[in-house]
Parts: structure tokens; C-alpha cells; sequence
């Protein structure tokens, strides 16, 4: 047998995994964008201190969990529940859903016996599938970053750069490769849908509270060990590029991959 | 000979559920074999661990010369496989599953493609998940012949498809052969396997208790036998023959079953004069479910592998 050249076929399953999603990707970017945008553009009601005046009358604590604290300023306001909340949430629930059904729903479901008896190594598989997730969070966080664009001179909000603005969709990115190579790892190591889900979403909560609350609890250090963190923790939005932080949410990506792809390569697949 | 499979005391125990235990087999090159038993007898499970689909927990296997796990990616560029249960995403059409299956493997041409499609009556623009059973292992059929592999792992590749494509699907099966492929196919159905088979090996609770060529099997089989005499005959004088079972006289005929030569039965029938004689064709589903239903049911003479 001649061996083939491997640059035609190398990428089929990242190419056909993008492509399986090609219609429920651009529905879930231009959801995520709109809403964002949408919240975003009532910053300049808010921007007169009504809203900070009623949020002084907040506890403390939530108010620091909440990143309450200054929604006068543009970063603040945006930093607050959009990148503070509702971006993060999209984003992550995109990365859990489509994560588990890459390795585990697609196993339970039989769907991997096929693909798996043709020359495709178990790593390549997994890997690949990761490389269309990561391509799925990027194409979310560059729809969200052209969103905020669009409405930042409507919405009064110049006083974030648009380096800055992409700092922050940057980290929203690398935040969903977090919690989407977390899913599936644990997809290459267990294959079954369930307990990938259960353990990816409580990760992703347990650590949203260690970031939110980790000084009401009296333990600062917790919050280090959070991609939450360090999607935010930084101010992208005030302070631009935060490369140690990207740098960690990648590494934190690359472990659970990588641990899961060794597990995923040695076990029996289920039927 | 060219030893395509070669299988040394594989086992495979699942918890405390065995599912299978020291197959030892070789396949030749350039055979059709058989693969037989009941659901749940340790077929799919022997195929799963010829792709590395799953690891033995003892003995080895050797496909094509090479080790399952660790060629695994050389191997499948090798072999083609029609699992048990053939599952692809339901919104891909027939045409984009078959094209991005074979693109894994380098290419098919359209033609190729077009062509098996064309003579299993298969319609490449319909989407998997409104396709019935039967066509949708008629693309499970297709994705597996279509590079033309050394060897074909076809597992229960007749199940769901109607009595016409099974015709063009055993055809296909001997053109394989024509063709120098090997070709191992599992089923639980005797006489869709003798058909086409060289070699057959019957598979039960996980261990292989015969294994036999078609026509040694056949040779071996149980007949059904009625002969009519021009007067009444008595059956204590057959019932004890050799290789003569269940003789019973129903006046001037006789019915009774001959395992393998009919010769004591014919010599002891000339005694007499003989209007009428029936012998069917050996049935090997009979002689099938003897070795299904074990062998605490007799029969130890069908236990016997080999010869």
C-alpha cells in the first residue's frame, strides 16, 4: 500500500464537524451579539447614576460579587452583568453543550464506531472535534466583539477602546475553550452524556462562585484556581490584553484535553 | 496459506458477563467465512475487537498482519466494516455520509460511488434519518465496498434489506472473492451464509463449537427421508440403523431422519420393494440449531470441529 498524502484527509473531521454547525452556530453568535449589544445600548440611561444610586443600596458583598460597585463608567457597566454575567453564561453553555455531545453524546449515541473503524486515530478525532469547538467560541466572541463595535458610538460607550474591547471577547473566547476542552475531556475519558454534563456544569458554577465570592469567604487564593478569574478578573475592558491570563485559560484548556484524549485512546468504545 | 485473521485464545470478559472466551480462529485469504450464532453468542464482540473498537482482555489478534491497537489507522485504511447497528448523524444525506466517509479514507470516485449506490437502488439525495432500516444499511453496504478493501468485516450485513437486494448483496459478497478480497460476515441465519460461504464457524455463549467447510457441514447434516413400500413394513427394523433417527411407519410409508450416509438405510430398504423415495435436501438450520440449543441436547457427534 502507498501511503496517502495525509494533507487532503488531515483535517476532514475538524472540516465536517465545522460544518455540522453550520446552522446552529450563527443562530447562537447572533443571539449572544444581539443581547449583548442590546443591554449594552441602554448604557447611557443608566449612565446618569440612577442605577448606581439604587445599587448603593445593595449589601456590600453582593455588590462587590456583582461588580455593582461603578456603573457609572462604561467598563464598569459592561464589565457588571454583561461580560460579568450574560456573555460568559452564553458562551459557556454554548462550549458544555457542544463539548459533551463531541465525544460522549456522540458515543452513546453509536455515532462513533463509523468514524472510528476508518483511518482516523481516537486523538485526531478528539482533537479535531476541540479545533471546530474552538473555532465555534471564536466565531461567537468575534460576532460579539463586531456587535459591540456597532452599537459603541450609539451607546455612548468610547470611553473602552476597541483594543480593549477585543481584549475582553479574546478572553470570552478562550473562557468557552476553558469549560469546551473540560467537556470534552471528560467525554474522552468517561463517554457517557450525563455525568460529562453534570461535571462540567458543576465545575463551571463551583468556579463562577469562587470567583464572585472567594472574599466573602474568607479564602482570596480560591479565586486564582477560577477561568472566570482570569476572563475578568484582569479588566480587559480597562486595562487591555491580559496575556498571563489568556495564557492560563489556554493551559487550563489543554489539560483536560490532553488527559482525556490519553484515557480516550485506551478504552473500549461504548456501543 | 495466507492467514488474513488470526485470532489466539481472544477473550473478552465484560464485569462478570463473559463475552468471549479463547476464540482461537484463523480466516484465509481469499475466503468468504461465515461467521455464526445467536444474538448475544460474542459476534459483534469478536468484529469490535478486530477494529479496535474495544480491547481484549486476553489472547491476541492479528488482522492483516498487523496488531488491531497499535496499526489501528494502517489496518482500517485496509479494511472495510459494516457494523451491527450502522449509525450515522440522521440530517446528513446519503450522498454527503458516503463522501465524507470515503474522504476519510482519501476518495472514492463519484462514479464508484454512484455506481454501488445505483445497483443496491439506493438514493444518495435522501437524508439518513428518513431512510428505513433496509437503506440505510444499504449506505452502511456501500461506505464498506466502496475502496475495495483486502478485507471485509461485515456484521449482519443482510439485516433489514429485503429478499431482492439480499440477491445483489450476496452477489456483491462473491464478486468480492472473484476479486482476491477476504470477506468475514457474521449472521444468525444459516442459509443466508452457506450461499456464499467457504468456511463457516458456529459461535455459542462466547466459544466457537464447530468449525467446518459449508459442504463438510452439509455432508454432516441431518436429512429428512420417506420411503414408501408396496406393502406395510415394520419400524423396529429401521429404527435401529446406523445414523437413522426417528423412524416411525405410518402404513406403507416410513419417514425418518439420516444423519450423514444413507447407505444402512437403503441396503436395509432393499429388503423390501420400494414404490416411492424422498430425501430432501440436508437441512443445515436443523443441523444449526443443534449446536444453538448446546450440547446437553445430544448430539455430540455435531460437536466434533473440524474432521
Amino acid at each position: 500500500m502507498a501511503t496517502k498524502p495525509a494533507s487532503p484527509q488531515a483535517a476532514r473531521i475538524f472540516a465536517r464537524a465545522v460544518r455540522d454547525q453550520r446552522r446552529s452556530l450563527p443562530a447562537w453568535a447572533a443571539a449572544t451579539a444581539a443581547l449583548g449589544a442590546l443591554y449594552a445600548s441602554f448604557y447611557p440611561q443608566l449612565a446618569d447614576g440612577a442605577m448606581a444610586d439604587m445599587m448603593a443600596d445593595f449589601p456590600g458583598p453582593l455588590r462587590d460579587a456583582f461588580r455593582l460597585d461603578d456603573l457609572s463608567s462604561a467598563a464598569g457597566y459592561l464589565g457588571s452583568s454583561i461580560f460579568g454575567l450574560l456573555l460568559p453564561l452564553l458562551m459557556v453553555v454554548y462550549a458544555i453543550a457542544t463539548g459533551t455531545r463531541a465525544i460522549a453524546g456522540d458515543e452513546e449515541d453509536g455515532l462513533l464506531d463509523v468514524p472510528l473503524a476508518h483511518p482516523v486515530a481516537r486523538t485526531r478525532l478528539l482533537g479535531q472535534r476541540f479545533a471546530a469547538l474552538a473555532t465555534g467560541t471564536a466565531v461567537i466572541a468575534a460576532t460579539v466583539f463586531l456587535a459591540m463595535l456597532a452599537v459603541r458610538g450609539a451607546a455612548e460607550l468610547e470611553s473602552v477602546s476597541v483594543a480593549e474591547f477585543a481584549a475582553q471577547c479574546l478572553n470570552l473566547a478562550l473562557l468557552g475553550c476553558c469549560f469546551g476542552a473540560l467537556a470534552v475531556g471528560l467525554g474522552g475519558a468517561l463517554g457517557r452524556r450525563t455525568p460529562v454534563l453534570a461535571g462540567t456544569a458543576a465545575v463551571a458554577v463551583v468556579t463562577y462562585v469562587f470567583d464572585r465570592f472567594s472574599g466573602q469567604l474568607g479564602a482570596d487564593w480560591l479565586r486564582h484556581l477560577s477561568p472566570f478569574h482570569h476572563y475578568l478578573g484582569g479588566e480587559p475592558l480597562r486595562t487591555g490584553f491580559q496575556w498571563a491570563d489568556a495564557g492560563i485559560l489556554l493551559g487550563a484548556s489543554l489539560v483536560p484535553l490532553a488527559a482525556g484524549a490519553a484515557r480516550f485512546a485506551n478504552r473500549d468504545l461504548g456501543t | 496459506m495466507d492467514t488474513v485473521i488470526e485470532l489466539d485464545r481472544l477473550t473478552k470478559n465484560y464485569g462478570r458477563r463473559r463475552g468471549l472466551s479463547g476464540l482461537t480462529l484463523d480466516i484465509h485469504r481469499g475466503e468468504v467465512f461465515g461467521f455464526l450464532g445467536p444474538n448475544g453468542a460474542g459476534k459483534s464482540t469478536t468484529i469490535r475487537l478486530l477494529l479496535d473498537l474495544i480491547r481484549p482482555t486476553e489472547g491476541t489478534a492479528r488482522v492483516l498482519g498487523l496488531d488491531p491497537h497499535a496499526d489501528a489507522v494502517r489496518l482500517h485504511r485496509r479494511v472495510g466494516y459494516l457494523p451491527g447497528d450502522f449509525v450515522v448523524p440522521g440530517r446528513w444525506t446519503a450522498g454527503e455520509c458516503l463522501e465524507y466517509l470515503t474522504s476519510l479514507r482519501g476518495g472514492v470516485s463519484r462514479a464508484r460511488l454512484t455506481a454501488l449506490a445505483g445497483r443496491l437502488d439506493l438514493d444518495l439525495g435522501a437524508r439518513i434519518r428518513s431512510l428505513s432500516k433496509g437503506n440505510r444499511q444499504k449506505v452502511g453496504i456501500v461506505q464498506a465496498f466502496a475502496h475495495e478493501p483486502e478485507l471485509l468485516i461485515l456484521d449482519e450485513p443482510t439485516s433489514g434489506l429485503d429478499p431482492l437486494v439480499q440477491q445483489t448483496f450476496l452477489r456483491m459478497v462473491t464478486e468480492a472473492r472473484a476479486a482476491g478480497q477476504t470477506v468475514f460476515m457474521s449472521s444468525h441465519i444459516m442459509s443466508e451464509v452457506e450461499r456464499v460461504a467457504d468456511r463457516v464457524g458456529i459461535i455459542r455463549e462466547g466459544r466457537l463449537v464447530t468449525l467446518d467447510t459449508v459442504a463438510a457441514l452439509r455432508e454432516h447434516a441431518v436429512r429428512r427421508v420417506r420411503l414408501t413400500f408396496d406393502r406395510p413394513v415394520p419400524a423396529e427394523g429401521f429404527a435401529h440403523l446406523p445414523g437413522v433417527v426417528d423412524a416411525s411407519t405410518q402404513g406403507t410409508t416410513l419417514h425418518c431422519r439420516v444423519e450423514g450416509s444413507p447407505d444402512a438405510l437403503l441396503k436395509a430398504a432393499a429388503r423390501h420393494t420400494v414404490t416411492d423415495l424422498l430425501s430432501e435436501e440436508p437441512d443445515l438450520e436443523e443441523l444449526f440449531f443443534t449446536y444453538y440449543e448446546g450440547a446437553e441436547n445430544g448430539h455430540e457427534a455435531g460437536l466434533t470441529p473440524g474432521r
